[in-house]
């Protein structure tokens, strides 16, 4: 049992020195400019809207070298307001941790500027407020550089995306009738012991 | 049609006087003993089934429904405080108009509530759709009072344990077969998530309603018929309601057991709802991990809660009722002892095994009560039955209210908490005393009988008009809680005023 715990608590400890490596937001550049067609305030159909991003490194900013951007990628982000009293979409600095990002986009090698590349909103986004960031990765998968459609504190241009309910009016209606059906047999169960006590007596 | 002689009746099984199997046969579906058995286990699964659906099917729900982390604590309580005050009516309802029918029609009563699922839209319907669900885990009752209607004392804790434990065994089973439903649907048929889910709940909703007609038109009462015959041919006198309710109220053993069900049976449900996201949270487990880590809590209920209930008998043939007890008190204290050591463990593996051994002596414990339970009263069995396993889902209320709510304890110190308080609140069961048979500490009172117990029961007025019987049958049968000591102790009859039961 003691060396068991030990074997347990000296794996345990080389994970932790490998994950020392991770990789937090907080230390990220903001090197990108994310510009996408949804606007402050508007509510998107799920199934049926799509959103057009374009991005790119941001070239008003001095002393910029994409070399060892590798790869990019667009996620939609819950804003802070659909992350309250849920913990699964919870904002952590280390991104190995961060649930903020869950869906995304557009997963493709880097190219300096993609110009409107359009995007279904899939059937199963649930209903929230989103804003558009994008992450540029190196050789190693790591993140190393991000973009987004709003500001530092997430207040700024976020949309709403409606999501679908999931209900078809044949499920309504089956569900009903299998719950009235359920019902009425029960009134058939009364009356059927009500019948035999009768022709007891 | 049945027959007006008690002793023309051939049964399968061995019967004592009351014509209650003495010997459990578990692959047998003979009528009416092993088939009662089968029907009251298969039906409590299935409501098990029901009422805990939604939890593994939560990380879609919560999505489709826009729920936040208080909407889910909230709908989860609601789930298991209907059944405390529906449990209670249960109980009367089994002994006014019988296990049969009470259950068949509460279950059936339920089950638009499962249907009913599928089409919610919101937090507050989903809140009412898991409250009215969990009203079907009063069926704990009624498989409990049908198992004590059955089987004869030397094997009712067997007959209980294993129907209350396969039954319960439909909590930890849900968490396997609804996310398999929900993706057979999802990935075969090819419905988007938030369809999938909603067809999921039909299959857990259709299981119920059909196991409802299976114990209406397979099912009978008692070992000679059903309450409506029996009542008719003067066999069994239709009880009054408010007499059979003052009898149990005022049965101090029934309170305290209520309370003690509360930290085996409250602690096995708040588990049952806290634990997945125990592991996930603290050992970064992945859903799917948990999920399985949470299934296993429930269906360790497949012996263990069984294993209980053999147990409380066999200590009970050897050591009577006195060994029942001391062997619950035990199992619980040591449940309690576990509960403690989980909430301290800072490794996965370690709390995974604390998990499993405690999950065994929880549910023992639950077993081991409802070993006692039948013997506490026979007139008022049913609503005794129903206190206990009313008093079960508030310890589940209080414990998930005080120790799972909001951020005041982290899951570890709350779990560490819970299991001090149910060694605090274990300690109650040395206060019961039988006086024909004991209590932890003192010996039965000299010249008590198990007549002297029962029979307190009912009134003189009564007892003249014949209303007694089954409880002086009951009363020979229970002879054997003395234990093997006591067995052979002379039984002394004609008391002109018996000791009222205290």
């Amino acid at each position: 049992m003691k060396s068991f715990v030990l074997k347990i608590s000296l794996i345990l400890f080389f994970l932790s020195k490998t994950t020392k490596g991770d990789v937090l937001f907080s230390s990220l550049p903001r090197s990108l400019f994310v510009v996408a067609s949804a606007m402050e305030g508007q509510v998107l159909k799920a199934g049926e809207d799509d959103i057009t991003v374009t991005f790119g490194l941001n070239q008003t900013l001095t002393n910029q070298t994409d070399g060892s951007y590798k790869k990019a990628k667009v996620k939609l982000c819950y804003a802070p307001v659909s992350q309250v009293d849920r913990k699964w979409r919870k904002t952590n600095d280390n991104l190995k941790k961060d649930k903020t990002c869950q869906f995304t986009i557009y997963n493709k090698p880097y190219e300096r500027n993609v110009k409107g590349f359009k995007w279904n909103i899939e059937k199963d986004l649930p209903t929230a407020t989103y804003f558009v960031r994008s992450y540029v990765y190196n050789d190693a998968d790591e993140e190393i550089a991000y973009g987004q459609t709003t500001n530092g504190k997430k207040s700024d241009n976020l949309f709403k995306i409606q999501g679908i309910s999931g209900r078809h009016v044949s499920i309504d209606i089956a569900s009903v009738c299998f719950s009235v059906f359920a019902l009425l047999s029960l009134f058939g169960f009364f009356f059927i012991e009500k019948r035999q006590s009768k022709v007891k007596s | 049609m049945e027959v007006s002689q008690n002793s023309d009746r051939k049964f399968t099984l061995p019967v004592d006087s009351e014509h209650k199997a003495t010997e459990f046969r578990l692959f047998s579906v003979a009528t009416p003993h092993m088939r009662a058995f089968h029907l009251s286990w298969i039906s409590f699964f299935s409501c098990f089934v029901s009422t805990f659906a939604a939890p593994p099917l939560l990380p879609i729900i919560r999505d489709n429904l826009n729920l936040t982390a208080t909407d889910i604590g909230n709908a989860g309580i609601a789930a298991v405080s209907g059944a405390v005050f529906a449990r209670v009516a249960m109980g009367t309802a089994c002994d006014l108009f019988g296990p049969r029918l009470a259950s068949s029609s509460l279950i059936l009563l339920t089950a638009p509530a499962v249907f009913l699922s599928s089409i919610a839209n919101s937090p507050a319907a989903f809140l009412m759709v898991r409250f009215f669900t969990g009203f079907s885990l009063a069926t704990f009752v009624s498989t409990q009072f049908w198992m004590s209607s059955m089987f004869s004392p030397n094997v009712v804790g067997t007959a209980n344990g294993l129907s209350g434990g396969w039954g319960n065994l439909g909590g930890g089973a849900t968490q396997l077969i609804m996310p398999l439903v929900y993706s057979l649907i999802h990935t075969n048929i090819g419905s988007t998530k938030f369809t999938a889910w909603r067809i999921a709940f039909f299959i857990p909703a259709l299981f119920q309603a059909l196991s409802a007609y299976a114990i209406f038109f397979l099912g009978q009462d008692m070992p000679d018929g059903n309450y409506v015959r029996l009542e008719k041919s003067g066999e069994k006198h239709k009880d009054s309601f408010s007499q059979v309710f003052y009898h149990a109220i005022t049965n101090y053993r029934g309170w305290i057991l209520a309370l003690t069900y509360g930290y085996c049976f409250g602690v096995e449900l708040t588990i049952d709802n806290i634990i997945a996201q125990y592991f996930y949270d603290r050992f970064d487990v992945n859903l799917h991990t948990a999920g399985i880590i949470a299934a296993s809590f429930g269906l360790a209920n497949l012996f263990s809660r069984p294993g209980g209930g053999i147990l409380s008998d066999l200590v009970g043939k050897r050591y009577g009722m006195r060994g029942r007890l001391w062997t619950l008190w035990v199992v619980q204290m040591i449940g309690g002892l576990l509960c403690l050591l989980l909430g301290k463990i800072g490794s996965l593996s370690g709390s995974v095994a604390v998990m499993l051994v405690f999950s065994v002596f929880v549910q023992a414990a639950c077993g081991l009560t409802f070993g006692v339970v039948p013997f506490i009263s026979r007139r008022s069995l049913g609503v005794i039955s129903g206190m206990t396993g009313g008093g079960g889902n508030v310890g589940a209320v209080l414990t998930q209210v005080i120790f799972f709510r909001g951020s005041r304890y982290s899951t570890e110190e709350g779990i560490s908490l819970m299991g001090v308080m149910i060694m605090c609140c274990t300690l109650l069961i040395l206060l019961i005393y039988f006086p024909q048979w004991g209590g932890l500490f003192c010996g039965p009172r000299k010249g008590v009988t198990e007549e002297d117990y029962y029979l307190s029961e009912w009134t003189d007025a009564e007892k003249e008009q014949g209303f007694h019987k089954m409880s002086m049958k009951f009363s020979e049968n229970s002879r054997r809680e003395r234990g093997k000591k006591g067995a052979s102790v002379p039984i002394t009859s004609d008391k002109e005023t018996p000791p009222t039961m205290v």
